[in-house]
């Protein structure tokens, strides 16, 4: 199979995917008890007024009139209108994503920044200090619950010595980033300011898992023959090391990331409502406490189809590094 | 209980115009005393105060509409629906970067605030705006982001009496009619002038939901008032009603945002949710949902324009949140600063605390017609169960007023001779067995974050009841949002029996928070007693003393009347 | 099903392992702190004492500014005074807000945790396994289906799944008489243990799908074997096969996956908690949630149950370790399902 065609079939596969994700969000709606019109009506509205709003909102027509015409509109872009804001769903959910965006993005990278050299020194240096540092932080890395790792942050590091704003986005990325053409830095200091103790809080957890992934991965390679033969053949060890066992760790790595990307994601939720961090994460929280299923149907839609993207990424990438998995 | 009310109705029929409220403590079987604060009998209309005793003194028919109120909040202290709580306080921290007094109804106006350094204001609240429509909503939250654009025909001095705002004149045509003159020279920020027309159109919008695209859920907010036409040849608005309506002008003191018809009509609702056309001190600049809205000042205000230049109003969910922005100079404004964190904001030198009472009671509701609530031998129990003052003291920091009857001090209506329970765990103890239902078990759901101490005073009242040894009590968190959707949906049976909410009324009218709390057909009703229905409905048929003849005065005082009412 | 090689790999890597040790050590005292609680703990975790709120944690001295108002000629004045609050040894790790003692609410949490995460993990186990199993023996259009399903469920991430559907459905309690309260031994302690009935099911309902995928790749692997293909043309029934040879053979790889995912769902309902998504007030969670508005001015009430939590999650990661090494049921790093 070439790559085009592998990389065809994984879009097929992913776009299936998506449609069963949207196919149980619409379905959430029909096991949860309550009607949306309590939400919706007023609170002394009369039966004909709560009628005529569950004709409005199309919840008289049969469930497969409804699917479809959910699914129509998802294809127009239109998620519905919020039954809070009444605005468009579809802007509020994407109003709401480049925050959740920025952070997640910010906390891989400090997740991968860190946690690949961490994982080699500790295979490396195997039963030496900086082994059992690495290795008791991962182990503490993968138990500690995030909300309450950003308390502490916020606890020590913003309220006992003011190092930090706190609860606030400050300024978005992308206005920083635009700053910055004018010659202004202060629009990226602020942006840092505020996304770092998120950013810390919601890398933690991936940052020791891949520490010991690659901590893992590259001792069972520096054990294998291939690793001992090129030793034997006088490859400087530092070669040996980066060229071909790291290389062969970051493999498998790629793809234990891209399937604990939902872990990421739900992380970035309750990292979001602890730094009071504007996202999807904490719409998806209003939106269940007020019950405005067009915001949290489409909230959840977006939230699976990022997730399956990001995977079709991960995927056609290790394809491309290791085209033996084509097969 | 039915068929007792009906004979006690008979009874009071037989007594012509005199009632033996001792009667109705007695139909409680309270053994002797009954739960008020004080046995002195009252004078006047002023206070009916009951006295122990089957056959007790008998008190004077109510002669007023206050005296009818105060003696409806008297038979409700007697019954006990509610475990009375406190008088909830808004406490807000201030940066001494601005000057700025409190208000007692929650309302934050904008206008009123005076930056001492710099030109611009931040204000953070508990959370943001439901949208920026201002005629479909009915938080407090998004009264005080849509409030600094809009405006209503009447308002509120800080101290809650009627001032004129977009009418220059009120009076009372007929029984059914009203007549508000619009003020000439007020400019919409699209530039255009404020018409008669703009003032019928808000009116209908609320009122009619055929009118303005919307089913509106401020009708209530309204209550009585059908409809609203301009006055041919005049710059002035008839507003009709259902009967008198004695509380019509402080309903449009405190509600009724007027809008521009014509932008109205012309923009389609996710616009009107996203951008404010009103005629108030501040123009919208941008919005932000659900993070911040950033207004200007309008230069060609109809009075001054505002002191400060800027204003934005942005939220944090968690009070400690808010304190630290405050504290790290971030924000101007915190709503709802913690006891636990008043000494903080008081003691740091660049901040302060800045508490005043609200108009928000907090309450135990207790379904009078769902075991074991339906004895009110039970529900006294529950209230002589509780400790009030060592929960103020020790959770609320002192931050709330104890209260013993639905109607909160300074209101129309409030009865001065009734006082809350006093703490008595044996006599509660006594009464539970009186009731015939020792050992019950209950369960107190409660909102979390959305009132001052809200799920903190719940577990105080839970663990306190759970001590007498014949009850067992435990505290189930509920969502805000869920919870209402519960007690709204207008089935008693459906919701819990058994719940802690806060109803603010800023009307100062013991009749809003009475006839949807308290009386059988209202909104959010807890309870149903012929004798609290009865008064209630003499009361309101009464013209109250504001409004009945002092419409010309203009401003009324707190005596007068108003209305507005939201369980957010 | 466990062979005795099995017991030889666990033994070997026992010994030379102290993070074993300390792994077991940890999970067999906080199994004996959940079921013994009502021995142990001092206090009844629900009785508050109004005037002993937030006494700080032994060792530590609290100087809190006490504010109190008063209502003077119609504006609120505002006094405040300086305190020092001293630890005493009622309460060795302090009290919270309401005067309740912190260390009966640590422990009467583990037992929280601790079957949240069992009930939890074995419903995902039901939920999981059977399908795996199904779809791996039968390949094919079956084992398409069922894994595109599994992949829409892991598409959404199961925090926000649980949230959504915590939040959605009412919240179910289940409450068990606690046998040590029925026997009257520990008679003022709560005469219930109260299980957060929807959490339980929902924590289930979102990671069922990390066994299915386990029990599929063991499936998979065991039909090629040369002993179930000669069951099967000896005309053994698919159910049988199953049972007998596919499912045993399985066991490894559930067992070590179920252990961390007890560890995930603690994270996870901790996570729900201190959401606010909570079917019971004595949860690690909870009292986060609560220590949470009290950070400046009680450290404790927020700090104490999230290092209850770290230990009882680290104890667990490191039996799972233990596991993995010994037993190398070829995991890798899949699994997992963390708040």
């Amino acid at each position: 199979m070439s790559y085009g065609r592998f990389l065809l079939k994984r879009v097929l596969q992913g776009i299936l995917v998506v449609w069963g994700v949207i196919t149980v969000v619409f379905l959430l709606r029909f096991i949860t008890p309550g009607s949306p019109v309590d939400f919706v009506a007023p609170q002394d509205a009369s039966q004909e007024l709560r009628q005529r709003i569950a004709a409005e909102l199309g919840l008289n027509e049969p469930l497969y009139v409804q699917y479809v015409d959910y699914l129509v509109g998802l294809l127009n872009g239109d998620m519905g209108y919020s039954y809070i804001f009444g605005q468009e769903a579809s802007a509020i959910v994407f109003g709401k994503l480049p925050a959740t965006v920025e952070l997640a993005v910010a906390a891989t990278v400090v997740a991968v920044v860190l946690s690949i050299p961490l994982g080699v020194v500790s295979a490396t240096r195997r039963h030496q200090p900086a082994d059992y540092g690495a290795t008791t932080f991962s182990l503490l890395g993968i138990s500690t619950p995030n909300f309450w790792l950003g308390i502490m942050l916020l606890l020590v590091l913003a309220v006992q010595i003011d190092l930090f704003p706190v609860g606030r986005r400050g300024i978005a990325f992308s206005t920083a980033f635009w700053m910055l053409f004018e010659g202004n830095v202060s629009g990226m200091q602020t942006w840092l300011a505020h996304i770092t103790l998120p950013a810390l809080t919601l890398g933690t957890y991936f940052t020791a898992l891949i520490t010991r992934l690659t901590r893992s991965g590259m001792l069972d390679e520096l054990g294998k023959s291939y690793v001992q033969a090129a030793r034997a053949k006088g490859i400087p060890e530092t070669l040996v090391r980066y060229r071909h066992a790291l290389r062969n760790t970051l493999i498998p790595v790629i793809t234990v990331v891209g399937l604990q990307l939902g872990t990421l994601i739900g992380g970035a939720v309750i990292t979001e409502q602890v730094f009071n961090w504007p996202g999807l994460g904490q719409q998806v929280i209003s939106a269940v406490n007020n019950r405005d299923w067009p915001v949290l149907q489409g909230s959840l839609i977006v939230i699976g189809t990022g997730f399956v993207l990001v995977n079709i990424v991960v995927d056609s990438l290790y394809a491309y590094l290791d085209p033996r998995v084509i097969e | 209980m039915t068929g007792e009310s009906v004979d006690r109705r008979s009874f009071l029929k037989l007594a012509g115009g005199a009632a033996a409220t001792a009667a109705l403590a007695g139909c409680t079987g309270d053994d002797g005393g009954n739960g008020s604060g004080g046995d002195g009998n009252g004078t006047g209309g002023g206070g009916n105060q009951s006295t122990g005793g089957d056959q007790g003194t008998e008190l004077p028919e109510p002669e007023t509409r206050e005296e009818y109120l105060q003696r409806a909040n008297l038979l409700l202290h007697d019954q006990a629906p509610w475990i009375f709580l406190n008088r909830q306080y808004s406490v807000y921290g201030k940066s001494n970067r601005i000057e700025w007094e409190a208000r007692r109804d929650e309302r934050i106006d904008a206008y009123e605030i005076v930056p001492q350094e710099g030109t611009g204001v931040r204000i953070t609240q508990s959370q943001m705006d439901s949208g920026l429509d201002p005629h479909d909503h009915r938080e407090t939250t998004t009264d005080n982001i849509v409030l600094q654009s809009y405006e209503g025909l009447l308002g509120r001095d800080a101290d809650g009496n009627i001032v004129e705002v977009l009418a220059d004149g009120y009076e009372r045509v007929e029984d059914g009619t009203v007549r508000f003159t619009i003020r000439q020279g007020v400019t919409f920020h699209s530039g255009e002038e404020l018409t008669p027309a703009d003032v019928a159109f808000s009116i209908n919008r609320i009122v009619d939901d055929e009118v303005g695209g919307l089913v509106s859920p401020q009708s209530d907010q309204l209550s009585g008032v059908t409809g609203a036409e301009v006055v041919d040849g005049e710059r002035a608005v008839d507003v009709s009603s259902d009967g008198i309506n004695p509380i019509v002008f402080s309903l449009f003191a405190s509600y009724c945002d007027i809008v521009q018809q014509s932008w109205i009509e012309e923009n389609e609702g996710p616009f009107i949710n996203s951008n404010m056309n009103g005629t108030g001190p501040f123009q919208l600049d941008s919005y932000e949902q659900d993070v911040s809205v950033s207004y200007t000042r309008y230069e060609d205000y109809w009075r001054e324009p505002a002191p400060a230049e800027t204003l934005e109003i942005t939220a944090a969910g968690e009070s400690s949140t808010r304190v630290n922005q405050l504290l790290g100079g971030e924000t101007d404004i915190i709503v709802n600063v913690p006891p636990q964190d008043a000494g903080r904001v008081q003691e740091n030198g660049n901040t302060e605390l800045s508490p005043v009472p609200s108009t928000r009671v907090i309450y135990n509701a207790m379904v009078y017609n769902a075991e074991p609530f339906d004895s009110v031998e039970f529900r006294q129990a529950m209230n002589y169960a509780i400790d009030l003052p060592s929960i103020i003291e020790n959770i609320l920091a002192g931050f709330a007023d104890p209260t013993g009857q639905p109607t909160l001090e300074g209101f129309v209506g409030y009865n001065s001779d009734v006082g809350p329970y006093e703490s008595d765990p044996e006599r509660a103890q006594q009464l539970v067995e009186d009731s015939g239902y020792a050992g019950a078990e209950i369960t107190l759901h409660t909102p979390v974050g959305r009132y001052l101490g809200d799920l903190e005073i719940a577990q105080a009242v839970a663990g306190q009841i759970d001590e007498l040894p014949n009850v067992s009590a435990s505290v189930r968190q509920r969502e805000f949002g869920t919870l209402a959707e519960e007690l709204l949906d207008g089935d008693i049976s459906t919701g819990p029996s058994f719940y802690l909410i806060g109803w603010g009324n800023a009307t100062f009218d013991a009749s809003q928070t009475i006839i949807p709390l308290l009386t059988t057909d209202g909104a959010l009703t807890s309870y149903s007693n012929e004798e609290v229905d009865g008064l209630i409905d003499q009361a309101q048929s009464m013209a109250g003393e504001g409004a009945g003849s002092g419409d010309e005065s203009g401003g009324t005082t707190e005596g007068g009347n108003s209305s507005g009412n939201s369980s957010n | 099903m466990v062979s005795p090689r099995t017991i030889r790999n666990l033994k070997r890597e026992w010994r030379n392992n102290w993070l074993a040790k300390i792994g077991v050590a940890l999970v067999v005292a906080i199994l004996l702190v959940a079921v013994f609680a009502p021995l142990l703990a001092p206090y009844n975790p629900r009785s508050q004492s109004l005037e002993d709120s937030r006494l700080p944690p032994m060792g530590f001295t609290e100087t809190e500014n006490s504010t109190s108002s008063q209502f003077v000629n119609g504006s609120v004045q505002v006094v405040s005074e300086r305190t020092t609050v001293n630890a005493t040894w009622d309460h060795p790790l302090g009290t919270n807000q309401l005067g309740q003692d912190m260390l009966s609410r640590v422990i009467y949490g583990a037992r929280t945790s601790l079957l949240v995460g069992a009930l939890g993990t074995l419903l995902a186990m039901l939920i999981g396994v059977p399908i795996g199993l199904v779809a791996g023996y039968y390949r094919g259009r079956v084992d398409d289906a069922l894994m595109r399903f599994a992949d829409v469920m892991l598409a959404f991430p199961s925090l926000v799944l649980a949230v959504a559907l915590v939040g959605l459905w009412q919240q179910a309690v289940w409450r068990i008489p606690d046998p040590f309260v029925a026997a009257g031994l520990a008679p003022s302690m709560p005469p219930d243990i109260v299980l957060p009935g929807t959490v339980i099911v929902v924590v289930g309902l979102v990671t069922w799908v990390w066994f299915a995928r386990v029990a599929r790749g063991e499936a998979l692997s065991v039909r090629e074997e040369e002993y179930v293909k000669a069951a099967r043309s000896l005309g053994a029934s698919d159910a049988f096969v199953i049972r007998k040879h596919v499912l045993p053979n399985s066991v490894t790889p559930i067992l070590v996956l179920g252990t961390i995912q007890v560890a995930a769902i603690i994270l996870l309902e901790s996570a729900l908690s201190y959401l606010g998504f909570s079917g019971t007030s004595l949860s690690w969670g909870f009292d986060i949630n609560q220590g949470r508005d009290y950070l400046a001015t009680a450290w404790w009430i927020a700090t104490v149950p999230g290092l209850a939590i770290v230990l009882a999650v680290i104890g667990i990661n490191l039996v799972g370790d233990w596991l993995r090494d010994a037993l190398d049921p070829g995991l890798g790093g899949e699994g997992g399902s963390g708040a």
